[in-house]
């Protein structure tokens, strides 16, 4: 707490005694730290939260030893490609280019960020609209009359929220494939060049993710309408990279989810690096969140 | 202290809300009177500041809501839908309101005390009668101690018991010196309740003042006149401030002045009188009478109503 915070509480805390007299409920100004509290309070004191939190790891971690599973048949077949794999591992299986891409053991532990995007963009998206939805907006933002430190409070919590699921499905889908692909010979190796940026990229990715969604959220104040829109521009808009037009496929580059997606899955060419790539996604969530920020002050609530 | 001054807003081309001012005072309950779209809930809402004004502001305890460093402490709101996400418990949610201003536990166990919420505090709001949730919303608006309470239909869905509940609370409130400002589209609740009132129609203030001054200046009592000579008499009476109506041939009806005056008169005249009767109209009969133009849906007897559809648009 800040001193002029301070003095302000014991101001009011004062004024509260002496026109009472009674027993007296001391109050501070709302800060960002109080407001973070109060968000963090309102985030775990949901049901649904933990129980979303909990089934993505459950399935992250699950998918990544399923892949695990299936590399280590493949290892003894003597065919590494992998049909349900998805784009990651085509990527990821060029031969030659193993220098900058991730390898096999490190696909399996970081693949399924694609499932966790979703997830964490939904919730990304619930934690602004189901204040709308409920009517707890008011009651919110009664609190605190200035708005700004709601929104920053929730970029804090959700970042928070997603790095934290994010590193602990990585952590825990490590664990998971390493006695699988062991044996194989498969197994991530921390030394190998990348390993660790692609390992920091899937929690990095699906905080960046989810505080676009959180931006949309905000902007639009309806579930269904924000799932939508967010889940368009990251599933339905990279459609536009399989049309072989030059400048569509100059535009596909700069989407949010294929350039952020460069940190997890490499850079396959030299038109963005993976941190550029990033940097580009999370440009879309700043100019998102900056939004969301201007109108949440200016709007009836 | 609530002031209002100029107080406008306007969603598109509707007018919710008309260049209104006025002033609650602190040590008072004062009754926020209309009826349904009247715009209370919209000038309450411009109080906390959940909706920006058009033009024009309004103050609690000499600033504009969010300028205070705790708003919290200034008032506390109970806003009419409910402002709860239904799946959180209630001692959650006023823990989390808490947690914005650092407000203790033990003050969260002291509200949930007070509202008579102790046994369902631990249960989800999703599952709350009508009244609980209202006693909910009451609990969090009292969790900062506020000076000032604004409360929307707060009787809304509550049981007898709790009707008074909330009467005996608004009325210790006010002792305490606090301004207390509360909205209702019911009369007779008021009557029992206020000790000022303000009366809004479509947006616009219709009068404002003790309840005893707003009864007086609405219920103007009509005295009821029936003398042969009726047309004499009416010469007679006329003046400033004085209406009469003419019902039927030898009745008529004598608006600002009292019976006794118009009795007096008409024996100085030698005017004969058949009948004298003061009428009271009731103070629903008055607000009924003030915001007859001003409701935004007028209901048809229910016999006519398919009459009144085909007519009424």
């Amino acid at each position: 707490m800040s001193a002029a915070d301070q003095t302000t509480a014991e101001r009011s805390g004062r004024r509260t005694a002496s026109r009472r007299g009674r027993q007296r409920v001391a109050l501070q100004p709302p800060n960002l730290g109080r407001t973070l509290r109060s968000e963090w309070v309102k985030f775990w004191t949901l049901p649904s939260s933990i129980w979303i939190i909990a089934i993505t790891i459950v399935v992250m971690v699950g998918l990544s030893a399923l892949m695990a599973w299936g590399l280590s048949l493949g290892g003894e077949s003597g065919a590494p490609q992998d049909p349900g794999a998805g784009g990651g591992a085509d990527v990821s299986v060029q031969p030659g280019e193993g220098a900058q891409l991730p390898a096999l053991g490190l696909v399996a532990v970081t693949f399924s960020y694609s499932v966790g995007q979703i997830v964490l963009a939904v919730l990304g998206v619930l934690v602004a609209t189901s204040e709308y939805a409920t009517g707890q907006i008011r009651a919110t933002l009664t609190a605190v009359p200035t708005r700004t430190p709601v929104l920053v409070a929730k970029v804090i919590l959700v970042a928070l929220v997603a790095l934290g699921l994010g590193a602990l499905a990585v952590g825990l889908s490590w664990l998971a494939t390493y006695p699988i692909l062991q044996p194989e010979g498969l197994h991530l190796d921390p030394a190998v060049e990348g390993t660790w940026r692609t390992l920091a990229g899937v929690p990095l990715y699906l905080a960046a993710i989810a505080l676009f969604s959180l931006g949309v959220g905000f902007l639009l104040r309806h579930t269904a309408g924000a799932i939508a829109a967010v889940l368009g521009v990251l599933l339905v808009l990279p459609i536009l990279t399989m049309i072989p037009i030059d400048w569509v496929q100059d535009l596909a580059l700069y989407l949010p989810a294929s350039a952020g997606e460069r940190l997890v899955l490499g850079a396959p060419d030299d038109t963005l690096s993976e941190w550029q790539g990033y940097a580009v996604l999370c440009a879309y969530a700043v100019a998102a969140l900056a939004a969301a920020a201007v109108l949440l002050r200016r709007r009836d609530a | 202290m609530i002031e209002a001054n100029g107080l406008t807003k306007r969603y598109g081309k509707k007018v919710a809300v008309d260049d209104v001012t006025f002033t609650v005072r602190p040590g008072r309950v004062t009754g926020f009177l209309g009826p349904n779209g009247a715009g209370k809930s919209t000038t309450m809402r411009m109080i906390v500041g959940l909706d920006r004004p058009t033009s024009g502001q309004v103050m609690v305890n000499g600033k504009t809501y969010a300028r205070h460093a705790a708003p919290l402490g200034e008032v506390g709101a109970l806003l009419e839908a409910r402002a709860v996400h239904t799946s959180r418990t209630g001692y959650h949610h006023l823990r989390a309101i808490a947690a914005t201003h650092g407000i203790p536990r033990s003050r969260v166990t002291d509200v949930i005390e007070m509202t008579g919420l102790r046994a369902v505090a631990h249960k989800r709001v999703g599952g709350f009668s009508l009244g609980m949730g209202q006693r909910l919303g009451i609990a969090a608006a009292l969790l900062g101690d506020p000076r000032t309470l604004i409360l929307d239909e707060p009787v809304n869905g509550l049981d007898p018991e709790g009707v008074r509940w909330v009467r005996t609370m608004m009325r210790e409130l006010a002792d305490q010196g606090r301004t207390v400002f509360l909205s209702s589209h019911l009369m007779s609740e008021m009557a029992i309740t206020a000790d000022d009132l303000i009366i809004i129609g479509r947006g616009r203030i219709i009068a404002a003042g003790t309840l005893q001054e707003v009864i007086d200046s609405v219920t103007g009592t009509s005295v009821r006149v029936r003398s042969p000579q009726a047309g004499e008499l009416a010469e007679l009476l006329a003046g400033k401030d004085v209406t009469i109506e003419s019902l039927e041939p030898g009745l008529m009806e004598v608006d600002g002045l009292s019976a006794a005056h118009i009795g007096e008169a008409a024996a100085r005249a030698g005017v004969v009188l058949h009948e004298l009767s003061p009428r009271n109209s009731s103070l629903e009969e008055a607000y009924l009478r003030l915001t007859a133009q001003d409701v935004e849906f007028h209901s048809g007897p229910v016999a006519d109503a398919g009459l009144q559809q085909a007519g009424a648009a």
